[in-house]
């Protein structure tokens, strides 16, 4: 029996409320006379200590508070994709139906329109035994995706009766009813999930092929993989946001979903003007046709925030369970962690680092835990991926930091955004020398059967250019470059170029935003040859200045944005243009 | 040293002092020359940049004058207008104290009353109201156990002040305070009236 | 609105700093406002931060000096906190709870706002892009404000914020748009001559009349500095979205907001986050920043200045840090060419318009402006990590290219960055320059711009 309390102390997001001896843990309650939504989040006799997902301005002691009886949890169904959210499943188009361009309060919504027809085409009969996480049907949701309707994770299973025929139907129409030891359950197009649950899977894959995001700084020096985490720590005004738009927008995924959490206003506009727009490379379809956006901006009710995470990695693994590659991008994970500091802090707990509560690390893992590739549960046999990545804000972009610091142990990928090559506009400002990645090894194997074989070893030799450089810096900032001898000379010239002619990426130009994974391969193939010839022609006598003069250098510069994905061929010209050029300034032919 | 080398020599001074000096004239010439020309431009700047700032200056005074008298012309309505609500605020305010105390009056008070008592929840409390309504409050004080009217009477229009019988919660539901809170409408409405406001 | 008003409690358990602490309070709400009376008589404002168990604490924002526990009493008042808004807003003068400071009486409302706002619907704003000339050329060409922008001035003590926003003020437009604009500026702890000087400027350009002043100077009570900006964005928001006027909201100086907000979260005993600020400071500012931008289907937009003075020019300090985690970008003055006397004094490598990229271009400024801007921030940062290098090795240390480099950094500074107080360029005039800067290099140092745009504007020499 549902709860039934009175409010008797208000506090920002936090309220208290006695008389609820029946509530539950992380039970959803409603609270006040304006009907705001809350969570019970700790239970003290029969207080219950509620955070409150709305504004609580002239919420006052006596009013009252009903429990639903339900945790919160999240309607999944088709209808999701291209929809944004709020931190607990609203559609915020919804929200602006009742209350125009201002968030208004109490407010209650579907999630998804339950009227809208589908066209359902059944992949099971009248007869079969069906379990948890069988496909029982799919809909057509968007141009890009087949939705599989599947029965319930926590449904017992059963013998299918009622089934209905191939045709159009709306959320609500029972498709067919489940029987077994007498209990018949009808099943729908939609069933609900508790967002604070990890959704069943079979079994866990190693996570052996990248997520190819078009980036080369992230795909060819530190790549992540399919059901992968990685994280994205920096500075504000470092292109943290930027950089995990271009994920969002180009990861060769089919499902992405998109988490503002805590973040801009405009920036969620951004995604929603600009994303109808975009193309996905691959299908030609608009990229809101697999984009889902939970946004809490920063100024919305921080309650609301904690539970957009949820929210979110809730519908991304529902997604995966269809077989489907999802990716999930979350900016930002620290103001979710700032979140958690500020109910602990109205919850009066002993607070560890920084105010952050004790248990911030432990949040942070089993955040990070629902990433992976797995086998879904049912028949017939899908697999599908949850790729996480998470942004993080340090302050004052400190990274030793409590949420950079714990995020670290969970996660694979780093890609450290630095602020001093912000300053000096080298975007995606992400550090060679401070990222790394754990799955170079895991996926050398895909681009070798794919790509090239030699990917890994070219990889290692650009790499060693650049942490070259990193050494030779210091004794040029000491001495002036003309210390160095021209052999170390040539390797600043080719580890700038490889700065600007593959490091940074224009994700603002057509041509630049997205590179091809053959494309970048090429790319990163001049100019380690570049290196390998230039080293080659000073010992054959050519001078350093010869080599700097090459028309070739401004060429290879520039063929990252001259050069279209559909015209690599050219980038084979290039490579023949080099040659010749090196040959000229040696007088006599040069070898591979 | 001969004459004929002295003079020789005097020569080759004079000569080259007289080159020199007429290096110099050129020099000088040429200098002057250069410095008029580039002083005309200059000059024509200087000239344009006086008149241009003096413009400026001009624009600037003109439009802070349009700007300021503008605004001041505004402000003078304003005040004028508040002039003019005033006088009718007062006017009604006198004739709420003058009206009589009929059947209505007493409806109101003991709406009133019950607001009051209501609000503090209880009706152990003290009223106090003014000398001309004390007698009207007395008899419907009947109704609300344990209340009592204060001795002291208070400068009002009409209406009660309910206090708790420890003094710690007050609840002023005179006239005059309902009327204060309705003031910025009342000024609204007023302000229609006169065709002012929105 | 409504006649009925609330109950005034007269049992005051505690006073600490900035709060009263009001016990047997019944019937009282979370955020409304409170009216306190002294035993003199005198009244403030405050508000309710917390409530229940038959306790009230209260915020009073003209500060607690001279209460007592006997004799005080707290007014629940009924209602949120409003501000009364009309179009005759403008060109009025109001202290930092937005009551008349100049003498007139109180605006006759057209409609009580409560001063928090709500937060917009992200699915209901119009993304910025309606690029603002404000005729400063840094700005214009490297850091393009845009309509419904949040972009701050992250200053140092003594520096030209104040003037720098001041020219903004009056030289802001669309160009080639004739629109209503006003400007509403909210000074928040500045000493009176910064507001003045302000006012003066407006006054000057003959702009007063579109303006709206909030005035909470250095000793006006530390505490109303929570509400200037709350109210000072209520009206810009009603003049944007009721009445469709593009609105510039100046907020100066922010640090001393956050200031007031660690008053009240030490005197509440908060666990504080970093330098003792509240661990919700970024939530907070947030829900002052965001209140700038562009709503689908109305006409107008509120585009936000705010100005913050770092302490000890330290941008990694709490305040101007989580400002530029919210705000679209920021403006830093740099303290070296502030001593230089360059003005504005606008280190460009660590300020960023993150509209910039929507708000230029073919059909704004020109085709051109973005390509050209990245190659100006290169070069610029080449030429400051040459300027270091030629202060170890010496010029003769450089090579031919280094030189030309440094050449670009003065270049820069002189002609493009130094600017009169009442210089006025076009954005022709600003794009011009940065070509000349460009064209200082050989076309083989030109990797960020287009040939076709090379050919067309790179000036030979």
């Amino acid at each position: 029996m549902a709860a039934k309390g009175r409010i008797v102390w208000v506090s920002g997001p936090a309220v208290k409320a006695d008389g609820m001896s029946d509530a539950k843990m992380y039970e959803t309650v409603v609270v006040g006379n304006s009907k705001l939504v809350g969570e019970v989040i700790r239970l003290t006799g029969d207080v219950a200590f509620i955070q409150v997902y709305e504004s609580t301005s002239g919420l006052k002691p006596g009013e009252p508070v009903v429990g639903t009886g339900n945790p919160l949890s999240v309607l999944l169904g088709p209808g999701i994709i291209g929809q944004i959210y709020d931190g607990i499943q609203r559609p915020l188009k919804e929200l602006s139906k009742a209350s125009g361009s201002f968030i208004g309060r109490g407010i209650t919504t579907t999630p998804v329109d339950m009227i809208k027809k589908y066209h359902f085409v059944p992949t099971i009969s009248n007869g079969d035994n069906v379990a948890a996480g069988n496909v029982i049907g799919t809909v057509q949701e968007t141009d890009l995706i087949v939705h599989s309707i599947m029965v319930p994770p926590d449904h017992p299973g059963g013998k299918i009766s009622n089934m209905v025929s191939e045709g159009d139907y709306n959320l609500e129409t029972v498709l067919a009813t489940t029987e077994k030891d007498g209990e018949k359950i009808p099943l729908k197009m939609y069933h609900r999930w508790p967002v604070r649950k990890p959704r069943p899977y079979q079994n866990r894959y190693d996570p052996t092929v990248p997520l190819l995001t078009g980036q080369r700084v992230i795909d060819t020096f530190f790549p992540i993989a399919k059901g992968g985490t990685g994280s994205i720590p920096g500075a504000f005004g470092t292109g943290k946001t930027v950089t995990l738009h271009q994920i969002a927008k180009w990861a060769d995924s089919q499902v992405v979903v998109y988490i503002g959490c805590g973040e801009r206003g405009n920036e969620m506009t951004e995604v929603l003007v600009e994303f109808p727009h975009l193309k996905d490379p691959r299908s030609g379809k608009p990229l809101m046709d697999r984009t889902v956006l939970v946004a809490n901006t920063s100024n919305m009710p921080v309650a609301a925030r904690e539970a957009s995470i949820y929210t979110g990695v809730t519908i991304a693994e529902y997604y995966r369970d269809m077989g489907y590659d999802v990716v999930l991008v979350a900016d930002s994970t620290s103001r979710w962690a700032e979140s958690l500091r500020e109910m602990s802090g109205r919850l009066e707990e002993m607070p560890a680092e920084e105010g952050y509560p004790s248990y911030l690390a432990s949040r942070l893992a089993e955040f990070y835990e629902r990433a992976g590739r797995v086998k879904a549960v049912g028949s017939p046999d899908r697999d599908g991926s949850v790729t996480l990545v998470g942004a993080v804000s340090p302050s004052g972009g400190d990274f030793t930091e409590p949420v950079t610091t714990h995020t670290m142990r969970f996660i694979k990928t780093f890609w450290a955004l630095d602020a001093k090559l912000a300053y000096s506009r080298h975007y995606p400002s992400i550090n060679w020398m401070n990222s790394y990645s754990g799955y170079l090894g895991d996926i050398a194997k895909w681009w070798g059967e794919n790509i090239n074989s030699d990917w890994l070893s070219l990889r290692s030799e650009a790499y060693g250019v650049l942490q070259r450089e990193d050494t030779l810096k210091e004794i040029v900032r000491l001495l002036g470059p003309e210390a160095l001898p021209d052999e170390e000379k040539l390797i600043l010239e080719v580890a700038r170029m490889l700065k600007i002619g593959l490091l940074q990426q224009n994700s603002f130009d057509d041509v630049d935003t997205y590179c091809s994974p053959q494309k970048q391969y090429k790319l990163l193939k001049l100019l380690v040859e570049f290196n390998r010839r230039g080293q080659q022609a000073l010992k054959e006598g050519a001078s350093l200045a010869d080599i700097r003069a090459m028309p070739i250098v401004t060429t290879l510069l520039k063929a990252r944005m001259d050069i279209k994905d559909n015209e690599i061929s050219k980038l084979d010209q290039l490579d023949i243009d080099m040659k010749e050029q090196f040959k000229s300034i040696i007088g006599v032919k040069v070898t591979n | 040293m001969t004459d004929s080398l002295l003079a020789k020599s005097i020569d080759k001074i004079l000569e080259k002092t007289e080159k020199e000096i007429l290096v110099n004239l050129e020099n000088s010439f040429s200098d002057a020359k250069q410095t008029l020309d580039d002083s005309i431009p200059k000059l024509e700047q200087e000239f344009d940049k006086i008149i241009s700032d003096g413009k400026k200056e001009a624009d600037k005074i003109e439009k802070q004058i349009i700007g300021s008298s503008d605004l001041e012309v505004r402000n003078k309505q304003l005040l004028t207008l508040e002039i003019a609500i005033d006088k009718v605020f007062t006017k009604a305010l006198e004739q709420i104290a003058n009206t009589n105390r009929s059947a209505d009056y007493s409806n109101l008070m003991k709406t009133l009353l019950d607001e009051s008592t209501k609000i503090l929840s209880t009706t152990k409390v003290i009223v106090s109201t003014n000398s001309k309504d004390k007698d009207l409050v007395q008899s419907l004080l009947s109704k609300y156990p344990g209340a009592e009217l204060s001795s002291q009477t208070i400068n009002c229009l009409g209406g009660v002040v309910v206090k708790s019988k420890d003094g710690a919660m007050k609840f002023d539901n005179t006239l005059d305070a309902r009327i204060q809170r309705l003031k910025p409408l009342i000024r609204k409405e007023i302000a229609t009236k006169f065709g002012v406001g929105n | 609105m409504t006649a009925k008003g609330g109950v005034q409690y007269s049992k005051i358990a505690e006073i600490k700093g900035p709060l009263v602490v009001v016990d047997d309070v019944e019937n009282a709400a979370f955020d409304e406002l409170v009216e306190i009376e002294t035993k003199e008589g005198e009244r403030r404002l405050g508000k309710v931060l917390e409530v229940g168990n038959g306790k009230a604490i209260v915020q009073v924002f003209e500060g607690t000096t001279g209460l007592s526990i006997s004799g005080t009493s707290a007014k629940f008042v009924g209602k949120l906190m409003e501000m009364p808004v009309s179009k005759e807003v403008l060109g009025r003068v109001f202290d930092g709870l937005g009551r008349p400071k100049d003498g007139l009486p109180d605006p006759i409302a057209d409609k009580f706002i409560d001063i928090n706002g709500e937060p917009m619907n992200p699915e209901q704003r119009e993304y910025p892009k309606d690029f603002i000339q404000t005729g400063v050329s840094v700005i214009d060409g490297m850091i393009t404000l845009v309509r419904g922008q949040k972009l701050p001035i992250f200053s140092g003590s003594g520096m030209s914020h104040n003037i720098l926003a001041a020219q903004i003020a009056r030289q802001a437009n669309v160009v080639g748009t004739k629109d209503d604009f006003a400007v509403v500026f909210a000074a928040i702890g500045v000493q009176y001559s910064e507001a003045e000087y302000f006012r003066r400027s407006l006054e000057e350009s003959g702009a007063l009349k579109r303006s709206v002043l909030f005035l909470n100077t250095a000793d006006d009570p530390a505490i109303e500095r929570i509400i200037t900006p709350r109210v000072a964005l209520t009206v810009a928001e009603y003049l944007a979205f009721d009445l469709g006027m593009h609105v510039l909201v100046i907020l100066t100086d922010m640090t001393n907001y956050a200031e007031a907000l660690r008053e009240i979260s030490a005197a509440r005993e908060e666990v504080p986050g970093r330098k003792g600020y509240p661990g919700y400071l970024y939530t907070d500012l947030s829900t002052i920043y965001e209140r700038a931008g562009k709503l689908n289907g109305r006409k107008g937009s509120v585009t936000q200045v705010p100005i913050l003075s770092m302490p000890s020019d330290d941008i990694t300090h709490p305040i101007p840090d989580l400002t530029g985690y919210i705000t679209e970008g920021q403006v830093v003055l740099g303290r070296d060419l502030f001593r230089q006397g360059v003005y504005p004094p606008i280190n460009i490598l660590m300020s960023l318009s993150r509209l910039m990229k929507d708000g230029i271009g073919a059909g704004s400024t020109r085709e051109d402006h973005s390509e050209i801007s990245n190659q100006v921030y290169d070069a610029y940062s080449r030429a400051q990590e040459v300027r270091a290098l030629a202060g170890i090795v010496g010029k003769a240390g450089l090579t031919d290219i280094d030189l030309k480099y440094m050449d670009v950094g003065d270049v820069f500074e002189k002609e493009f960055l130094t600017q009169a107080t009442d210089e006025n360029r076009t954005i022709e005039e600003t794009l011009t320059i940065l070509w000349k800067i460009v064209s200082k290099l050989p076309k083989n140092e030109i990797t960020k711009i287009k040939d076709k745009y090379v050919d067309q504007y790179y000036q030979e020499n």
